[in-house]
């Protein structure tokens, strides 16, 4: 019955997920490319001071893949599941409602951290063929924080869109949001280091805020 | 398992309210607070003060008022050029003849902020020829790191330079250096008028001097008395040549380190605290004024040009929270989160409890208006005494997650 409700969930996204994939994949490279191409221009050697002493952040462009990966597996796993109410007759089947669900969410969260782990390590890679140890090290520390909010924010898509009433959808929505913010706060190389570890314990606590919102939905909380 | 999802979620919710919402609350209510410009008259040799309040007001410290004219007139070193515009430069000042190369060479501003320190160390720097002979200094092709040795990596391929980094090491060693080094305190721009590399404590806590002059490295060990140990170096590049750089000690004094006799001197400078102050070193053909900024003072102290105190100001301003903004956020919010503080480069959770207990009464109101709601919904009190906890302490933010994320089901 499990490999089933994951084989469902994998005919659902499957195509989504390979897309997206390539897309975060394309973006890496997209960066490495520019990177090239200012070693070209400037120097390697200037090219080098600008990132470690000018703060310039040439993986800045890598900062919403991740959101929006997560957001849009969130989107097409759990929108479909809501209209008609289709979930309703999932929980018909004879498993325990609250593990389908996370079964769902395990297949959504195994799916994006197989995605991630590839855009993260092609990055990894690419930096490491570049720019020196605390080159990358700073640079990997910066786009950690953005790789956890797509996590998060898968998450807590699925929250928002299992919410059957508005109301509650919103405010949920704000709450979300609020959250997501502070994955996102910028600032320089390396910055994020005292922080990351407290950003994968809170993006692990969330993970399971799903059954909060199945739990409103199945008591019938239309 | 529900009720810990929702718990969670109510957590999550009070630690993002309690980021966002303060933040727009100061957003939108933050007034400007101007500090003083306090400066030392080698005229008066008192304290000169302009401060902002509806235009701009300049007096000293007996409380006389001047014009603008007049100020500048009071501090000639540091506004020379308007006075040489005026034709109001004196000529001699405490019997020394006003010659503007003199001045120009005397003259130093140096700025030092807590966010530097408490920073990501780059931990790869560009180590320049200190004597290339051409008048300007150039990026070389490599930047170096000490770890287990000097290790000079070329930028344009990512590798090692095996011979360059032999070469350094060798002598380093040779001085007594104690791999990896523990801090690395230098100059690392090309806009600078020489180069004088790095000053460099290793892992032994000795300090090293390392250049590269003539494509040989330079290294000479620095003479540090017994126990004294240093938090922040920071290098100079001023045209007197008098010292390299200046030092904060772990027991936060301010040192120099002398030109070319690598002498430690001490300023006679108190209750520095460069956690949270920032540093501003104002030096001229007679003083130096050393200012310390807290968050609403000024701690001025100005020496001769022998180091030796001459005289000390001390200034302050309303506070942030004695500001009819602050006072209404000490009402409205327990406790504020920051995930970036003003002395620190790094990103965290940076936790402030409001000073004060004022905010309890509207911590108590919420718990009124949420026990209505309860009531109005017929909700069982007692199902909902961990909500009213959550509300008397984290308030505004836990009333509103509490009611984001409701606990009816849980009845």
């Amino acid at each position: 019955m499990y490999k089933s409700v994951f084989y469902k969930e994998w005919i659902k996204t499957k195509w989504f997920l390979i897309l997206l994939s390539l897309i975060g994949l394309l973006a890496v490279g997209n960066i490495f490319l520019k990177v090239q191409h200012n070693i070209t221009f400037n120097g390697a050697n200037k090219y080098w001071y600008l990132i470690l002493f000018q703060n310039q952040l040439y993986f800045k462009s890598l900062k919403f893949v991740p959101l929006l990966i997560g957001l849009t597996i969130a989107l097409i796993q759990y929108i479909p599941e809501i209209m008609d109410k289709r979930i309703k007759l999932t929980f018909h089947l004879p498993i325990n409602e609250d593990k389908i669900l996370l079964i769902m969410l395990g297949y959504g969260t195994f799916g994006l951290v197989v995605s991630f782990g590839l855009i993260f390590s092609f990055f990894s890679i690419m930096s490491s063929h570049y720019f020196g140890k605390e080159i990358v090290d700073a640079a990997i520390i910066s786009v950690l924080p953005w790789f956890l909010a797509g996590l998060a924010a898968y998450f807590l898509a699925a929250l928002v869109i299992l919410e059957a009433i508005w109301k509650y959808r919103a405010l949920y929505f704000i709450a979300a949001a609020s959250f997501l913010l502070l994955f996102f706060e910028g600032g320089i190389a390396g910055s994020y280091s005292p922080v990351n570890f407290k950003l994968i314990i809170l993006t692990l606590l969330i993970s399971i805020s799903l059954i909060f919102s199945a739990y409103r939905f199945r008591k019938g909380e239309m | 398992m529900k009720k810990i999802s929702r718990y969670i979620l109510v957590f999550i919710t009070i630690l993002a309210f309690a980021v966002a919402i303060p933040k727009l609350y100061w957003l939108a209510f933050e007034k400007p607070i101007q500090a003083p410009l306090v400066m030392y008259s080698c005229i008066d040799d008192g304290f000169m003060i302009q401060y902002y309040d509806q235009e701009f007001i300049r007096t000293d410290t007996k409380g006389n008022i001047y014009t603008r004219d007049e100020f500048e007139l009071k501090l000639p070193l540091f506004y020379i050029r308007q006075l040489l515009i005026n034709g109001t430069m004196p000529d001699t000042i405490k019997g020394v003849a006003m010659d503007v190369h003199e001045i120009s060479r005397t003259k130093s501003s140096y700025r030092y902020r807590p966010l530097y320190k408490n920073a990501p160390d780059p931990g790869l720097y560009p180590l320049f020829e200190s004597e290339s002979g051409r008048a300007n200094l150039e990026m070389p092709l490599d930047y170096f790191r000490i770890k287990e040795r000097m290790e000079f990596v070329i930028a344009s391929s990512n590798k090692v330079d095996e011979r360059k980094t032999q070469m350094f090491t060798t002598v380093l060693n040779n001085r007594g250096f104690v791999f990896p080094s523990k801090m690395i305190a230098g100059l690392p721009t090309t806009r600078k008028t020489i180069d004088e590399g790095y000053i460099v404590i290793d892992d032994a806590d000795q300090m090293f001097h390392v250049k590269m002059v003539e494509g040989e490295p330079y290294v000479k060990k620095v003479d540090v008395p017994e126990g004294l140990k240093f938090k922040r170096i920071e290098c100079v590049d001023f045209k007197d040549r008098k010292y390299y750089s200046y030092l904060i000690s772990d027991a936060n004094e301010l040192y120099i380190l002398t030109q070319d006799d690598y002498e430690l001197i001490k300023w006679p400078v108190e209750d520095f605290n460069p956690e949270i102050e920032e540093l501003r070193i104002y030096g001229d053909l007679f003083n130096y004024t050393i200012t310390l900024k807290g968050p609403n003072y000024l701690n001025i102290t100005v020496l001769d040009d022998k180091y030796n105190k001459v005289d000390q100001y001390y200034d302050s301003w309303t506070a942030l929270s004695e500001t009819k903004a602050g006072k209404a956020a000490a009402f409205i919010f327990p406790a504020e989160i920051r995930m970036t503080d003003a002395n620190s480069s790094f990103v965290n959770f940076y936790f402030e409890r409001t000073k004060g207990f004022l905010w309890l009464i509207l911590n108590v109101l919420l718990m009124a208006i949420h026990y209505t709601i309860i009531r109005k919904n017929g909700f069982k009190l007692k199902r909902n005494l961990i909500d009213f906890t959550v509300i008397l302490i984290t308030g505004i933010y836990g009333f509103l997650a509490v009611n984001f994320f409701q606990n009816k089901f849980f009845d």
